[in-house]
């Protein structure tokens, strides 16, 4: 039971009602638009790309409508161009990276290392208003009908203004930097969160592999989008100032724009499924009861593939052309990217094995999450042998491997972990049954949707058409995918109906109906504003499994120690071994995010509509609201 | 602030603050290390370099102003010292001293971005011009956003020293070391072509 | 061998081997495009020679860096990796170093070795 259930005594229950009054969130409306609070934080991001994954969900089933059969017409093939591009944008960027760091991450990471909030409150709030201005600046493109309508990865010469002269690449060039911001933002704050803000004594050896897999995830982050940026700046003045970066004719290279767009994608999709694997090593320990085998190696390995999965990017260009000797260095490393993966698989299958699995829910999405990420990465590791990607380049084989891949190896694990956290963040179990059902139709709807990909790509079927003509053999593959589909949306609304049915039905779950083994689960479903009452003593990478610590917690609160009850404040540790450095003081509810956002948004719309001085002026504006951001210190709150 | 868990010791580490920089030079230095890739990578596929009977960049200002930049590493290391020491005069004078330099610089090397536009030849030429100018131009913007950060610095220091404005100054300083090491390596990647 | 020095090679284990491999693909990419694009080779020294050096010498630091984590788990070996701070710190990223510069290695070497065997500037 955790401490905050079940004080101990009058002065515990005393400084327990101190802690709240402190930390109490302002109420209504206003106490959501300037909430600094992680937990309100994670709960926007949620509801937010919960509304972006519908967006690409409703483009993903016009995409398959229009190809259920041959000769269609049911969307134009310019509208088709959009919606698969519009698709890949926001189940990539608004969806995914914003559901697995901005959500999970922000939600449960400050509870899992022992802190009231991230190091930055304010900053994270900021990230999230800009991620939310940049999806609706994005989206007012397709309102337009403007939409980006070259791709996700928006190949030169065809973005180039020759080719396409509207403003769609211009919508993708600004939507992709400003969003890039929040991310980046993300970032910065989970890397210093991690190091600065753990629990004294969680050091290295004793952090949950969840957040190992988060910072392997903000470093990809953090070193992947500036390249991303530099090319959509250079597209940006090609197309809008006269530039010629990629302009052959006057020394540019189209290549250039393949090569910064993949030094940036090949790591963001590694960035798209760690964050899923930290979901998966939190749910099997939890639903196994042991701890996960090879913990050291699973750590790295988190780290090693999103590192080495900076070296393979040349491998999206094997198609291209430059010379063998330069393919190399990429075919070599992504033969090797593999080896950090299977580690991984290998440790969560082995830890089924010896364990005493409970196929709940949970762990029913982590076990088809396995299926799919491996039958994925088989096909992927087929595509380090040169000929053979250059035979299946620009088929439906490769929209196969990485559906695979990214629902399998991402959403998977993001169903997994919505119901395996929703106990703790709604205090309310969801139903069994009908979460069961939701997996299987679930399972066999993608398998459907994605498995034929791989046969109709093998004979010959080209991405981004918008129709194929009849008698070539993909009829039946194609439709019995568009069913596919929509059995998966039917599975994803049975779940997301669980869980809002559960919210407002379900039974109390208690602070840990799963024996859970970090530090979430040590206090109450919700969590306090304050998280924790005392700073939690840690000793091991399971500290929930340790009792007698938890014991010590109680002991800590009855005493009054370590309870920071002076004012809005956590601890600060060393980089390394945790050891305790600093109390802080933390900021309360800030109006600067919110403001800063949309001056941002202004920024980027006048540069939208190449009003290139009043976009300066609004990045004054800018620099006015962050000078008024630091105007009162935390101190002084 | 219940500083009394720290049971009489220092704070150790280097502040938030100093690692929040650390994440926003770490992300700057790799835009920069892709427009530096860009620039090589545009290179190594151009017959002749500059294109277009260009002429090469000039050797003996840039690398004069570039040096009084470089310089000025000194005052801000000693401004961050002398904060941590809570000599708040000293550390006054030191940003002076190098707001004084830092300022003339980009006042010279705007005005010289201005002359090369006008004169030499304009970013629409072609993508030597392109990453040239985008180069040069997101490193003076890197300076001016510095200058803007010691103006703010020395607004915030009129009322005094807190542990905020020591953060923010240990902070500020290693933004300035971070941009001086990124102007040596745009102005040797520029000067590059003169090989 | 003193605290400090077990500290420094477990740092030196983990991260020399991660950086050497990434300035090896840098590099090595970059001389091929310099060989094969058109602002040519400008040293007359020849693609196989460039790539056979910076092979050796990164497949020679990356060892060092293996040998460097070996050494910290073998002298930790009193130790588990679950234990407190910092011996168990040590010992837990002394074994992922190793694990790393294995991977790093061979990436070296494959890549090293085909850049060396394949036709020289022929269109993949």
């Amino acid at each position: 039971m955790a401490v905050v259930e079940a004080p101990e005594s009058p002065a515990a229950a005393e400084r327990l009602d101190r802690l709240e009054q402190i930390w109490r969130s302002r109420p209504g409306l206003l106490g959501w638009l300037t909430t600094t609070d992680h937990k309100r934080v994670g709960l926007l991001y949620l509801w937010t790309t919960l509304a972006f994954f519908a967006a690409g969900g409703a483009e993903s089933l016009l995409i398959r409508t229009q190809l259920a059969q041959p000769n269609s017409h049911v969307v134009s093939p310019s509208t088709f161009d959009e919606l698969f591009s519009m698709h890949g944008i926001t189940m990539i960027f608004f969806f995914i990276i914003p559901m697995t760091t901005g959500a999970f991450g922000n939600y449960l990471l400050p509870l899992m290392i022992g802190a009231r909030d991230m190091a930055f409150p304010r900053m994270n709030a900021l990230s999230y208003w800009i991620f939310l201005a940049s999806g609706i600046f994005l989206y007012t493109s397709l309102g337009l009908g403007m939409a980006p309508n070259a791709g996700w990865f928006d190949y030169v010469p065809l973005a180039s203004r020759a080719f396409d002269p509207g403003r769609n690449v211009d919508f993708y060039c600004l939507g992709i930097i400003f969003n890039s911001i929040a991310s980046t933002l993300t970032a910065a704050q989970f890397i210093v969160t991690i190091f600065k803000s753990r629990a004294p004594g969680m050091s290295l050896n004793r952090l949950p592999l969840f957040c190992y897999a988060q910072l392997a995830a903000a470093f990809g982050l953090l070193f992947a989008l500036p390249p991303l940026s530099a090319d959509t700046i250079f597209l940006f003045l090609d197309r809008n100032v006269g530039t010629h970066f990629f302009d052959v004719a006057l020394g540019g290279k189209s290549l250039l724009w393949q090569h910064l767009f993949w030094i940036f994608g090949h790591p963001e999709v590694y960035i798209l499924i760690v964050p899923a694997f930290g979901i998966a090593t939190s749910i099997i320990p939890a639903f196994t009861q042991r701890k996960l085998v090879a913990f050291p190696l699973v750590g790295i390995a988190e780290l090693l593939v999103v590192f080495i999965g900076f070296g393979v990017w040349a491998h999206h260009m094997f198609a291209t052309g430059l010379p063998t000797i330069s393919l190399v260095f990429f075919a070599a490393a992504t033969a090797m990217v593999v080896i950090p993966s299977t580690i991984q698989v290998f440790a969560w299958c082995m830890s089924f094995v010896t364990g005493t699995p409970q196929f709940k829910t949970p762990l029913l999405f982590i076990a088809g999450f396995i299926f799919m990420f491996v039958t994925g990465g088989l096909t992927g590791i087929m595509f380090m042998a040169i000929p053979f990607d250059q035979q299946v380049t620009d088929t439906y084989f490769v929209i196969a491997h990485f559906h695979y891949i990214i629902f399998g190896a991402a959403v998977f694990p993001i169903f997994g972990g919505l119901y395996y956290w929703f106990p703790k963040v709604t205090g309310k179990l969801y139903l069994e049954r009908p979460g069961q059902l939701s997996f299987w139709i679930v399972f066999v709807g993608t398998n459907l949707l994605f498995f034929p990909m791989h046969i109709v790509g093998l004979l010959g079927m080209p991405r981004r058409q918008y129709t194929y003509p009849d008698g070539l053999g993909w009829t039946s593959y194609n439709l019995a995918e568009t069913i596919g589909g929509f059995l998966t949306a039917a599975g994803i609304l049975l779940l997301l109906g669980n869980l809002v049915y559960s919210y407002r039905k379900g039974a109390d779950a208690g602070s840990d109906p799963w024996h859970g083994p970090t530090l979430e689960w040590a206090t109450t479903s919700p969590p306090p504003e304050y998280n924790f009452p005392v700073v939690p003593k840690v000793t091991s990478a399971y500290a929930n499994w340790d009792r007698d610590d938890r014991e010590e917690d109680r002991r800590r609160l009855a005493e009054g120690l370590f309870v920071l009850e002076q004012g809005h404040e956590q601890v600060e540790v060393s980089a390394v071994d945790a050891r305790l450095s600093d109390v802080v003081p933390m900021p309360h509810e800030s109006p600067w995010p919110p403001l800063l956002a949309a001056s941002l948004a202004l920024v980027f719309s006048m540069l939208l509509l190449r009003k290139f001085g009043v976009a300066g002026v609004m990045a004054v504006l800018c620099v006015l609201t962050l000078v008024g951001w630091h105007s009162r210190e935390p101190a002084e709150q | 602030m219940s500083d009394h868990i720290l049971a009489g010791r220092p704070a150790a580490g280097r502040p938030a603050a100093w690692w929040a920089m650390a994440m926003l030079i770490a992300s700057e230095a790799t835009l920069f290390g892709s427009f530096v890739g860009t620039y090589y990578y545009l290179r190594f596929t151009t017959r002749v370099w500059p294109p277009d009977g260009l002429p090469k960049p000039a050797l003996a200002v840039p690398l004069v102003l570039v040096a009084c930049l470089t310089a000025t590493s000194v005052p801000m290391q000693l401004a961050s010292r002398a904060a941590r020491a809570g000599r708040l005069g000293a550390t006054r004078l030191f940003l002076v001293v190098a707001l004084f330099v830092q300022s003339g610089y980009f006042a010279f090397e705007s005005n010289d971005f201005g002359e090369q536009i006008k004169h030499r030849f304009d970013i629409t030429r072609n993508a030597y011009s392109s990453i040239y100018y985008v180069l040069l131009g997101a490193d003076h913007a890197h300076v001016f956003v510095g200058l803007l950060f010691d103006l703010w610095l020395l607004w915030k220091l009129a009322r005094g020293l807190t542990r905020y404005r020591v953060n923010a100054v240990q902070a500020i300083a290693w933004y300035w070391q971070a941009v001086i090491v990124l102007t040596l390596v745009v102005t040797g990647t520029l000067l590059s072509a003169r090989a | 061998m003193t605290r400090q020095r077990l500290e420094l090679l477990q740092w030196v284990g983990l991260l020399l081997g991660a950086g050497v491999f990434a300035a090896q693909l840098v590099v090595g990419f970059g001389i091929t495009l310099a060989e094969c694009g058109d602002g040519g080779n400008r040293f007359g020294i020849g693609n196989d020679l460039w790539q056979g050096v910076l092979a050796g010498a990164a497949a020679a630091l990356v060892a060092g860096a293996e040998a460097a984590a070996v050494t910290v788990f073998l002298r930790t070996r009193r130790t588990t990796y679950e234990a407190p701070p910092p011996d168990g710190r040590i010992r837990f990223l002394a074994i992922a170093a190793m694990a790393a510069n294995a991977v790093f290695l061979v990436i070296v070497l494959l890549s090293g070795l085909a850049s060396i065997l394949g036709v020289t500037c022929r269109p993949g």
